[in-house]
């Protein structure tokens, strides 16, 4: 375990670096990144002050609480894109797996800081120049499509914890999606479907609290709100303190489920491997 | 010219056989058609939470919306190969093999790929056509469906042209292309706004630069009397033109520069 941990960290570290090397890829990414957020604010300013049935504050979230969460949700959405790590499966495909069952590391704790790794420069890169990006437009004057400020102190907290248990979820999420893609024939097609499912009811399409009323509790006890969603709602304050822990809480909880899930397939899977091509 | 055609039929004929020799093929359909209901869910939800903006019911955007997503939808599906050109054929070198036949190069780049499960959002899209000009009672005339045909043929060619400037571009850049995207997924996406209330710049952008509200809002436009000159409604195919014209120039300016990479 420890010899795992170790290894892990390692390999966290290599793939950070090396990541980091694509600069120019990063600012192309991430001026498409805040072209999207700027669209999605526009038409959230349009219908709220234009819609035919408007109302100041919905399900606790008011227009400048909206463009901020439409900001971290082009931020949050680099922990989400690829739904397998493409160098897992490089692997899964060629065979590769066959040499890294030989490895004295656990496969699953290895494989996720792999993935964990590759997630995290997107993430600090490409979403940092987009958070950025929102908040020059709210310093120079457009606050009213810019990225504010956190609500309180204490928010702004929670909400740097929040982003730190997206991140495991993410990687304990995709990690899931892997397992079961090791012994799979089908091809990418359903894994593809579980990851864009995953981005819709994180909220990355629409603000959760935008949904139909009737599906709000739904759609907060559900997994893929701990993508966005609940960082989102404790950074613009449109939670109350207590119930924000709670959701802290339940991002926990779905970690633990989805790790044990994962471990559990993959183990299963493991015992009945292909290993492909030579 | 007739040859060439032949050629990229048999091209289609090609990929179609050999995609539907995977037991899955199916399920890859299902996924596009998933994506594509999910696409427009924002639009939806918010028109279902706000109502209508002004005289905009989800119908108009709607129309205009699944007119952008449908001209996008046929040149990804008829010229995939340049949308895969600059991953596929200029980081590996395949591009030289292509340049020693003695066939056009167009036909030939956008004939190498061709994927069955990109023709969903072409169906559905024509279905949110016909369903929103059925819900706006506008009759199903001989202009209207002319209008709309040509839409969707100045469309075609409108993305298709995006796909080739930035195979063009590709020469020269070889990576680092992400923000193509802005042209491709996101313009269609910049319809869900009612035109009214959007920033004079975007629209700009999207009218005289890559004229995607030519291809999708001024047809919409004229078949339903929104106050556009009828005449700009025919626009599309002209602009559509225009604006492949363009992106071929780039285009060949990037083939002369090519210089090899890969084996």
């Amino acid at each position: 375990m420890r010899r795992t941990l170790k290894a892990g960290l390692s390999l966290f570290r290599i793939r950070a670096i090396e990541g980091l090397q694509y600069r120019l890829a990063a600012l192309s990414g991430a001026t498409v990144s805040t072209f999207w957020a700027l669209i999605e604010a526009v038409i959230l300013v349009v219908f709220f002050k234009y819609g035919n049935n408007t109302a100041g504050s919905i399900n606790g979230l008011n227009l400048s609480q909206g463009v901020s969460y439409i900001w971290l949700g082009e931020l949050m959405v680099m922990l989400q894109i690829p739904g397998i790590d493409g160098d897992l499966m490089v692997k899964i495909t060629s065979g590769d797996i066959g040499i890294e069952l030989c490895r004295p590391l656990d496969l699953y704790w290895h494989w996720f800081s792999r993935s964990a790794a590759g997630k995290v420069n997107a993430f600090i890169i490409r979403g940092g120049m987009v958070i950025a990006c929102g908040s020059a437009l709210t310093l120079f004057g457009a606050d009213h499509i810019g990225f504010g400020l956190p609500h309180s102190p204490v928010n702004f907290g929670l909400f740097l914890i929040s982003v730190f248990s997206a991140f495991l979820f993410s990687t304990a999420y995709s990690m899931f999606v892997t397992a079961i893609r090791v012994g799979v024939a089908w091809g990418d097609g359903p894994m593809y479907l579980i990851t864009v499912a995953g981005t819709v009811l994180s909220g990355g399409y629409l603000p959760l609290q935008l949904w139909p009323d009737s599906m709000q509790t739904f759609l907060r006890i559900q997994p893929f709100a701990s993508y966005l969603d609940t960082p989102a709602r404790l950074y613009i304050g449109s939670v109350t303190l207590k119930n924000g822990l709670l959701m802290l809480l339940l991002q926990v909880a779905w970690i633990a489920a989805f790790v044990f899930f994962g471990r559990m397939i993959m183990k299963h899977k493991l015992k009945a491997v292909v290993v492909q091509g030579g | 010219m007739f040859k060439d055609l032949k050629l990229y039929c048999k091209y289609i004929k090609m990929h179609i056989l050999s995609g539907l020799e995977y037991k899955g093929w199916w399920m890859m359909c299902i996924q596009t058609i998933f994506i594509v209901i999910t696409d427009p869910i924002a639009a939806v939800l918010m028109f279902s939470r706000f109502g209508g903006v002004g005289v905009w019911t989800m119908e108009r955007i709607l129309l205009i919306y699944s007119l952008a997503v449908t001209s996008f939808g046929l040149a990804e599906s008829f010229c995939r190969g340049f949308d895969y050109f600059p991953w596929k054929m200029i980081q590996s070198g395949d591009f030289d093999r292509l340049l020693l036949r003695p066939r056009s190069l167009f036909i030939q780049v956008a004939g190498s790929y061709f994927h069955i499960h990109r023709l969903p959002r072409v169906l559905t899209g024509i279905c949110v056509i016909i369903w929103a000009v059925y819900r706006l009672h506008i009759p199903f005339s001989i202009l209207n469906l002319t209008i709309l045909l040509l839409a969707l043929i100045g469309g075609f060619l409108t993305y298709t042209g995006v796909f080739v400037m930035t195979s063009g571009i590709a020469f020269f850049t070889v990576k680092g292309l992400d923000w193509i995207y802005i042209f491709t997924n996101a313009s269609y996406n910049v319809t869900r706004c009612p035109i009214d209330y959007l920033p004079k710049i975007l629209w700009g952008v999207f009218t005289f630069f890559m004229p995607m509200f030519v291809i999708s809002y001024y047809p919409a436009a004229a078949i339903c009397g929104w106050g556009e000159p009828l005449i700009t409604g025919f626009l599309a195919l002209p602009a559509g033109i225009a604006f492949l014209g363009f992106s071929l120039i780039i285009w060949r300016i990037g083939v002369r520069h090519y210089k090899s990479t890969g084996s």
